[in-house]
């Protein structure tokens, strides 16, 4: 079979696409949580009751990241896509 | 348990000269949930208040302001009072005290503005004193127009030019240049414009005489008098309160009591001679309401049950039964929980117990560790003797067991501030040559043992636990439980959701909306584990349920919208892989600490020594600041996360599949008080 690339070089770039699945899905959850975070402090210092669901809104955009988490660690461990074609 | 307390409809009826006696009666036993009279009935009219309404809703207004100057907060009662001691003292607390505690504390709010006038004052005189003026010279002309104030440019010849009689002072203070102008009062108008070009902005001279650093003198000795006088009056307060404190919260109960008794006939029906109370009350406890109030009334007044069925039909008009949630002690702390959400509906279940059962789980799940899990432990300890109103305790409870798991899988994770390390020193290490036969396996789960025991595991042959949350094979592992646990908790609350759309009659809601979605979730969560394993019987069998369950919710009340949400249910069971996250982003900061402080910092500032004898003090003293830092960081977020993140999981992933669809319902609060700062 055909080496296509060298296997820490493919294996590095497996990498940096889990590192960019997490990181972006971070930003992403971040955006989301900055308009909720900026709405939820408003609406607790009108009435503090709130605080509670407020605080569990904030934290619905972060299974965003959780996708991200997801696919980074079905890249690292769970999935070798390379193994057939790296062997030499 | 999972059901709250049974209520049942009753109507009170009696003549009026008995109502004294029976709200009496029934503030006493606090079993009432009292429906307010809307004035709905042309031959009934709204209560009226009785006895002495006005008079203790004003002296609790008295109170009230007396207790907030001396910022009196509720607190838990040191000692309790009897009401005699309350109503021999009420008079005299409310006139004589009152009147000493708003007398003094209206002296030092004066005291407090007068200084700062003062201080006012000060301000402005202080750039003064760059000019060769007594202070009478400033004011009290008729004739003249006085400018005083600071210019960025000089200010003389343009003055000069509009008007040629003047009368000039300027000197410089700290950067800015302080004038003082005197013309004619004719000319103001021209002058004002010249010196506003000149960027000149205007200070009000206070009304003083004399010398301008004498006079500043003399303000300050009156401040520092009027100082003298605000202390001993503050600590008269701070005295006052010490002794009057606990009379004082227990006669606000007092009259709050009293207040509550003398308005409630205000939510009765009333006709000339006779009252209606109607109100619902836990079903067991009818008969105790009906002969406890019949004997406070004499026999005039009648308690009548009203049947289930004409329950039902006021329910259907709007009225809402009250719901009191019914858990044993243990799961009571748990009902805080669900507070926050929602209270249930009298139809609904309680998730308290769910809640009690899965919540602890999956926080000791996401800490797991001894180490954090003993530290907040003690904490809670602590927290449990300092705060002691009851949703402080409810909270800090359910820390509390909490904590109490993430000690256990603490135990299976190997974990005593990080994994490995100190778990090594405390019960010992894999062998060196068994930990590489494992690794070439491909079967490395971590090194740790359990002391004698050695390693421990559920499947023949392949021992795993302690585990290394870190290692690849632990992530696999620690996803398919996360998702396990994600499916049996999504199923459980979906399993309720049917019920509960059956106890409302809604067969089509409960069969092809609720039913569809665990099929779902059930049959992925196989289909997955099918590929995983490689079952492809396993696999075109899940697939086929998972269509049948499509199939139904197209024919469910959304019709093929409710198709829209399929993702919406893959994503809830992905969702709960935060359990595996967020401990495996807790460990990952652990073990950085424990690294940077014994691998990185020790050696690097003892020059280089690979060996923990050769570090030197100053190394090993750094090394332990940056360990005890890091490590308290990540105790908090220990806290903070584990405890966040499951709330979420239950209520978007578990109770949106059975919860407060049908609005919240209304807490039972029965007519009454908890006496605190009052003897019964």
């Amino acid at each position: 079979m055909v080496v296509v690339a060298d296997a820490g070089t493919l294996y590095g770039l497996l990498a940096v696409g889990a590192g960019l699945a997490t990181g972006l899905a971070g930003i992403g959850a971040g955006m989301g949580e900055q308009g909720i975070g900026a709405a939820v402090v408003g609406v607790v210092a009108e009435e503090p009751g709130f605080l509670g669901k407020g605080l569990f809104l904030m934290l619905l955009p972060e299974t965003l990241i959780i996708f991200g988490l997801a696919v980074s660690l079905i890249l690292m461990f769970a999935w070798t896509p390379f193994s057939g074609i790296v062997t030499p | 348990m999972l059901r709250p307390v049974k209520m049942s409809r009753v109507v009170v009826a009696g003549s009026k000269n008995v109502i004294s006696p029976v709200v009496e009666k029934l503030h006493e036993l606090r079993l009432l949930h009292i429906v307010n009279y809307n004035g709905s009935q042309p031959q009934f009219e709204m209560g009226k208040p009785i006895g002495k309404a006005k008079e203790y809703s004003e002296d609790l207004i008295k109170l009230r302001s007396v207790t907030r100057y001396l910022e009196l907060n509720k607190k838990f009662p040191d000692k309790a009072y009897p009401e005699s001691q309350v109503l021999s003292e009420l008079d005299n607390l409310l006139n004589n005290v009152g009147a000493d505690v708003t007398a003094t504390y209206e002296r030092i709010v004066a005291i407090d503005a007068e200084v700062k006038s003062k201080q006012d004052q000060i301000k402005a005189l202080t750039p003064l004193a760059v000019l060769p003026l007594p202070l009478e010279a400033y004011y009290g002309y008729d004739s003249l127009a006085t400018f005083v104030g600071t210019a960025t440019t000089s200010v003389d010849a343009d003055v000069a030019r509009v008007s040629p009689v003047n009368e000039i002072y300027s000197g410089s203070a700290k950067n800015a240049t302080f004038v003082a102008v005197f013309v004619p009062a004719e000319k103001a108008g021209e002058v004002s414009s010249v010196l506003s070009e000149h960027g000149f902005s205007e200070t009000s001279v206070p009304r003083l005489e004399g010398n301008v650093d004498s006079a500043i003198a003399t303000l300050g000795g009156s401040i520092k008098s009027l100082e003298g006088e605000k202390v001993p009056l503050q600590k008269k307060l701070a005295d006052m309160k010490k002794q009057y404190e606990d009379l004082m919260l227990a006669t606000d109960e007092y009259l709050s009591m009293q207040t509550q008794k003398t308005e409630v006939p205000l939510r009765f029906a009333e006709t000339a001679n006779a009252f209606v109370i109607d109100g619902y009350v836990p079903a067991d406890q009818f008969s105790r309401l009906k002969s406890e109030l019949e004997s406070a009334a004499g026999g005039r007044l009648e308690v009548s049950l009203i049947a289930d069925k004409e329950t039902d039909e006021l329910v259907e008009k709007g009225e809402d039964v009250p719901t009191q949630m019914d858990n044993p002690s243990l799961v009571k702390p748990y009902e805080l929980i669900t507070r926050m959400f929602a209270i249930p509906e009298y139809k609904e279940f309680d998730p308290s117990l769910l809640i009690f059962v899965f919540f602890p789980i999956m926080f000791g799940m996401i800490l797991g560790d001894i180490g954090y899990g003993v530290m907040s432990l003690l904490t809670m300890v602590l927290l449990k003797k300092k705060f002691k109103t009851p949703g402080w305790q409810q909270l800090i409870n359910v820390v509390l067991i909490s904590s109490v798991w993430a000690i256990i899988f603490g135990i299976f994770f190997g974990e005593i501030f990080g994994p490995l390390g100190l778990w090594g020193k405390v019960m010992g290490q894999l062998p060196e040559h068994e930990l590489e036969a494992v690794k070439v396996a491909g079967l490395y789960f971590g090194e740790g043992v359990f002391g004698s025991l050695g390693r421990i595991g559920f499947w023949p042959g392949i021992d795993i636990f302690p585990m290394d949350r870190l290692a690849s094979n632990a992530v696999l592992l620690l996803i398919g439980t996360s998702v396990i646990i994600g499916i049996i908790h999504c199923s459980v609350g979906s399993i309720l959701g049917i019920k509960t759309e059956l106890a409302y009659g809604e067969k089509k809601h409960a069969y092809f909306e609720r039913l569809p979605v665990m099929l779902v979730q059930v049959f992925f969560g196989l289909l997955v584990l099918g590929l995983v394993i490689g079952q492809m019987m396993l696999v075109i069998a899940s697939a086929i349920v998972i269509l049948v369950a499509m199939v139904m919710l197209v024919m469910g009340p959304e019709g093929p919208m409710g198709l829209a949400h399929m993702p919406f249910y893959v994503s809830n069971l992905i969702s709960y892989l935060r359990l595996l996250a967020i401990g495996l982003a807790s460990v990952g900061l652990a073990f950085a600490a424990n690294q940077l402080a014994f691998y990185v910092v020790m050696p690097m500032l003892s020059g280089g020594a690979t060996d923990s004898a050769e570090f030197t003090i100053p190394a090993i003293i750094a090394g332990l600041v940056v360990l005890l830092a890091v490590h308290f960081i990540n105790f908090l977020l220990g806290i903070l996360s584990p405890f966040m993140h499951p709330l979420r999981l239950h209520y978007v992933e578990m109770f949106t599949k059975f919860y407060s669809n049908h609005g919240g319902g209304v807490e039972y609060s029965p007519f009454g008080h908890v006496r605190r700062f009052l003897k019964a």
